[in-house]
C-alpha cells in the first residue's frame, strides 16, 4: 500500500461528493479541450480555405479588402467591379506566373424541387476562361457516378451550358444533362431576365466556396450580367512567392485608377486577428470554468481535511511526519484533478460533433469542413495544465492538514 | 523490579493552560517513571489531568514546566517531526475512538504505521500481530463490518505492528461494553507478560485500573496517591 493508493481509496469514502467535483473538473476541462480544439481547427480551416482559392493574390475593385476576402470565402453581396482592359494591363508583369480573370453575380434560383422559402434562393454564378481557371485549381474534377458521369467543361462560347459545384448541386438535386433555371437581373436593365441553362457537368467536392459556385463562361456572364467590360476578381499565381516580391508588384499596381491588390497572406492574418478577438472571449470562458472548478475542489478537499481532523491527528500520533500528510493530501487533490482532466478530454473528443454543429448554428464561420480540430499536443497541453492546476489547488489544503497539531487534532475528533 | 531499565521518565512535569488571566494546571509537578514490562494505570476523576498526562509522556504535547527523556534521551526542545520521530520508534498508541481508516482493511489499517516508517509491510507479521489481538480472521474486511471491541483490537495491532517498547492507551475501554472493556484488559495483561512491553493506561473504571502493576491517581493535576499491585 503506498499514498497513492491511500488517495484513490479516499475518493470512494463520499462517493457523491467525489463524483461531484470530478465531474467539476472534468467540465472545465471539456470546455478548455473543446475551445482549444476550436480555435486549432478554424484556424486550419481559413488556412486551407485560403490556400484552395488557387492564387496568392487577387486584384480587385477598391474597397475594404477584409469584406472582399471575406466575399471571397462565404461568396457575398455588395459586389464590386474592376475594368476588364485591366486583365490586359498586368499580364505583362514580369512575376506572375498565371493569372485568370474571375466575373462573379448573384442570380435568383428557381424555387428549387425541396420547397424551400426565399432564404438561401441566390445563386452565385463565377463566369471564368476554364483553361487559366484550371491553371490555378488543378484538383479540379468532375465528379462520377449515377447521374454525375459525363461531366466535362462547357465551351468558351457557350451560352447555355454551366458547371456546378458539388454543393450547389446536390442540395438542388441536380443531375448533368439536368435543366437549371436562374432568374438574372442585368445592370441597368428594370425587367429580370429568366434564363435555362442545361448542366455541363458537376464538380467533386473540394472543400472550399467552389463546392457552392456556378460556374459558366466569362463572356457568357459578363453578357447575361450587362457588364460586357467589367471583371470582378484577377486571380494571380505569382512566379516566386515573398513579402518583397509582393511588394514590389504591388507597388506597380497601385497607381491603376479603383484598383487593389490584395495578398491573401495579408488576409490570412486579419481573418486569424478577428478570430483573435472571438479567442479573447474563449479565453475568458475557459478561466472561468477553471477558476469554478479550482474553487470547487479547494472546496472539497479542505471539507474532507476538517471531516479527518481526527484521524489526521491520530496518523501523526503513530508517527506521520508533515510532508506524509502534506502528500497524502496533495496526492487526493492530484488524483481528483487528473481523473476529471481524463474525463474531460474524452467528453471532449466525444462531444466535439455536437460542439461543432453548435458553433457553426451560431456562427457563420465562411470556412467548410471540420472546424473543430483536437489534436493530441491539446490533449497534453490540457492535462498538463490539469495537473499543474491541482498541483496548486492541493497546497493549501494540504498544508492545513500538515499543521494541525495531533492532540488538537485528537480532542477535536472526540465526541 | 527496580532494576528495570526506564522507559520515559518525567521530572516536575508541568503543563499550565492559560485562558485569559485564568491559569488552568492541567499538570502540576508529576513525577513519573515507566520501565520495560510494567502495566501502569492512571485513575483520577474526569478532569484530573489524566489525558493531559499521557500527552506529554507521548511526546504529542509540550511540557511548559519539568524535564522528560525518553529511553534516556532529554525530548525537551524537540521539533514536531523530531518528536514523532521519537514516537514511532518506541510507542504505539490507542485511543479512546478507534480512528481506523474506513477505506482500509483491517490489514492495511494495521500496516499503516510501517508507510509512515517507509518500511515494507510484511504480511505473515501482520497477521501475527492479529492473531495477537484475535482478529486473524477478520485481516481482510473493513472496519464497519467490525465490532467496537474489534475494532479497538484493531487499534490495538496497529499499535503494536512496530513492536514498542512501550503502548499507550487514553480510555481505551471508554466506548466499550464491561465485558469488552474487561477482555481488552486481559489482552494487555497478556502482552505485558508474553511480549515483555510495557503499558501506560488511562481509565475511568477503578476495578480495571487495579488489574495494572502500579497505580497511580490524580487530582487537580496533582499525583493524590500512588500504589503497586502485590506480586502475583
Ligand atoms: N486545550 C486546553 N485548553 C485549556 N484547558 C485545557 C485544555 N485541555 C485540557 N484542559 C484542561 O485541563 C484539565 C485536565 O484535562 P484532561 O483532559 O487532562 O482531564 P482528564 O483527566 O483526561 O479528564 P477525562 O477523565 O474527562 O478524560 C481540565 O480542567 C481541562 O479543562
Ligand atoms: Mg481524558
Amino acid at each position: 500500500m503506498r499514498f497513492v493508493s491511500m488517495a484513490f481509496k479516499n475518493l470512494r469514502r463520499r462517493p457523491v461528493r467525489s463524483v461531484l467535483t470530478i465531474a467539476g473538473v472534468a467540465l472545465a476541462v471539456a470546455v478548455a479541450v473543446s475551445l482549444a480544439g476550436f480555435n486549432m481547427g478554424y484556424r486550419n480551416a481559413i488556412e486551407r480555405s485560403i490556400d484552395r482559392l488557387g492564387f496568392q493574390v487577387m486584384i480587385m475593385a477598391k474597397g475594404c479588402p477584409y469584406e472582399a476576402a471575406t466575399m471571397m470565402l462565404k461568396g457575398g453581396t455588395g459586389l464590386l467591379y474592376l475594368p476588364a482592359d485591366t486583365l490586359n494591363k498586368v499580364r505583362s508583369d514580369p512575376d506572375i506566373g498565371s493569372i485568370t480573370p474571375i466575373f462573379i453575380g448573384l442570380a435568383e434560383k428557381e424555387a428549387s424541387s425541396i420547397s424551400d422559402s426565399s432564404g438561401g434562393a441566390f445563386a452565385i454564378f463565377a463566369g471564368i476562361e476554364v483553361q487559366s481557371y484550371m491553371e490555378m485549381k488543378p484538383w479540379l474534377e468532375f465528379e462520377t457516378g449515377r447521374g454525375f458521369d459525363g461531366g466535362r467543361w462547357f465551351g468558351a462560347e457557350s451560352e447555355d451550358e454551366v458547371v456546378m459545384g458539388y454543393e450547389s448541386a446536390t442540395y438542388e438535386q441536380r443531375k448533368v444533362g439536368d435543366k437549371f433555371i436562374a432568374t438574372i437581373s442585368p445592370q441597368g436593365q428594370s425587367k429580370p431576365v429568366q434564363k435555362t441553362f442545361k448542366i455541363a457537368g458537376i464538380l467533386k467536392r473540394t472543400g472550399t466556396q467552389d463546392d457552392g459556385t456556378v460556374f459558366l463562361p466569362l463572356k457568357t456572364a459578363q453578357k447575361l450580367f450587362n457588364r460586357p467590360d467589367e471583371l470582378t476578381i484577377l486571380g494571380i499565381k505569382m512566379k516566386q512567392f515573398s513579402g518583397a516580391k509582393l511588394q514590389e508588384f504591388e507597388s506597380r499596381w497601385v497607381s491603376l485608377p479603383a484598383v487593389q491588390v490584395v495578398s491573401l497572406q495579408q488576409v490570412k492574418s486579419t481573418l486569424v486577428m478577428l478570430v483573435g478577438t472571438a479567442q479573447t472571449m474563449i479565453a475568458a470562458v475557459t478561466i472561468i470554468a477553471v477558476i469554478v472548478a479550482l474553487i470547487g475542489v479547494i472546496n472539497a478537499i479542505l471539507m474532507s481535511v476538517y471531516e479527518r481532523t481526527g484521524e489526521i491527528g491520530v496518523m501523526k500520533a503513530i508517527g506521520a511526519f508533515r510532508g506524509d500528510i502534506f502528500q497524502l493530501i496533495w496526492l487526493e487533490t492530484l488524483v481528483i484533478c487528473i481523473i476529471g482532466a481524463v474525463a474531460g478530454t474524452i467528453l471532449a473528443i466525444a462531444g466535439s460533433h455536437l460542439v461543432e454543429s453548435a458553433i457553426k448554428k451560431l456562427i457563420n464561420l465562411g470556412v467548410q469542413g471540420s472546424i473543430v480540430l483536437i489534436n493530441w499536443q491539446i490533449v497534453a497541453g490540457v492535462l498538463l495544465g490539469a495537473i499543474i492546476v491541482g498541483f496548486f489547488a492541493g497546497l493549501y489544503p494540504a498544508w492545513r492538514a500538515a499543521s494541525m497539531h495531533p492532540i488538537d487534532a485528537i480532542r477535536e475528533g472526540m465526541d | 523490579m527496580e532494576n528495570r531499565k526506564t522507559i520515559i521518565e518525567g521530572r516536575g512535569l508541568e503543563r499550565y493552560y492559560h485562558r485569559g488571566n485564568e491559569t488552568v494546571k492541567a499538570v502540576d509537578g508529576i513525577n513519573i517513571d515507566i520501565r520495560t514490562g510494567e502495566m501502569v494505570s492512571v485513575l483520577g476523576p474526569s478532569g484530573s489531568g489524566k489525558t493531559t498526562l499521557v500527552h506529554l509522556l507521548s511526546c504529542l504535547d509540550v511540557p511548559t514546566g519539568g524535564t522528560l527523556s525518553v529511553e534516556g534521551t532529554a525530548v525537551t526542545g524537540l521539533s514536531e517531526d523530531e518528536l514523532a520521530g521519537v514516537r514511532r520508534k518506541t510507542m504505539g498508541f490507542v485511543f479512546q475512538k478507534f480512528y481506523l481508516l474506513p477505506t482500509l482493511t483491517v490489514a492495511e489499517n494495521v500496516e499503516l504505521p510501517l508507510l509512515f516508517l517507509r518500511e515494507k509491510p510484511d504480511r505473515a507479521l501482520t497477521l501475527d500481530t492479529l492473531r495477537k489481538v484475535g482478529l486473524e480472521d477478520r485481516a481482510n474486511h473493513l472496519p464497519n463490518e467490525l465490532s467496537g471491541g474489534q475494532m479497538q483490537r484493531a487499534a490495538i495491532a496497529r499499535a503494536l505492528i512496530i513492536k514498542p517498547r512501550l503502548l499507550i492507551a487514553d480510555e481505551p475501554t471508554g466506548n466499550l461494553d464491561s465485558a469488552n472493556s474487561k477482555s481488552i484488559f486481559d489482552l494487555f495483561r497478556n502482552l505485558v507478560r508474553d511480549q515483555g512491553i510495557s503499558i501506560l493506561i488511562t481509565t475511568h473504571n477503578l476495578a480495571l485500573g487495579y488489574l495494572a502493576d502500579r497505580i497511580i491517581t490524580l487530582q487537580d493535576g496533582k499525583v493524590l496517591k500512588e500504589e503497586r499491585q502485590p506480586i502475583k
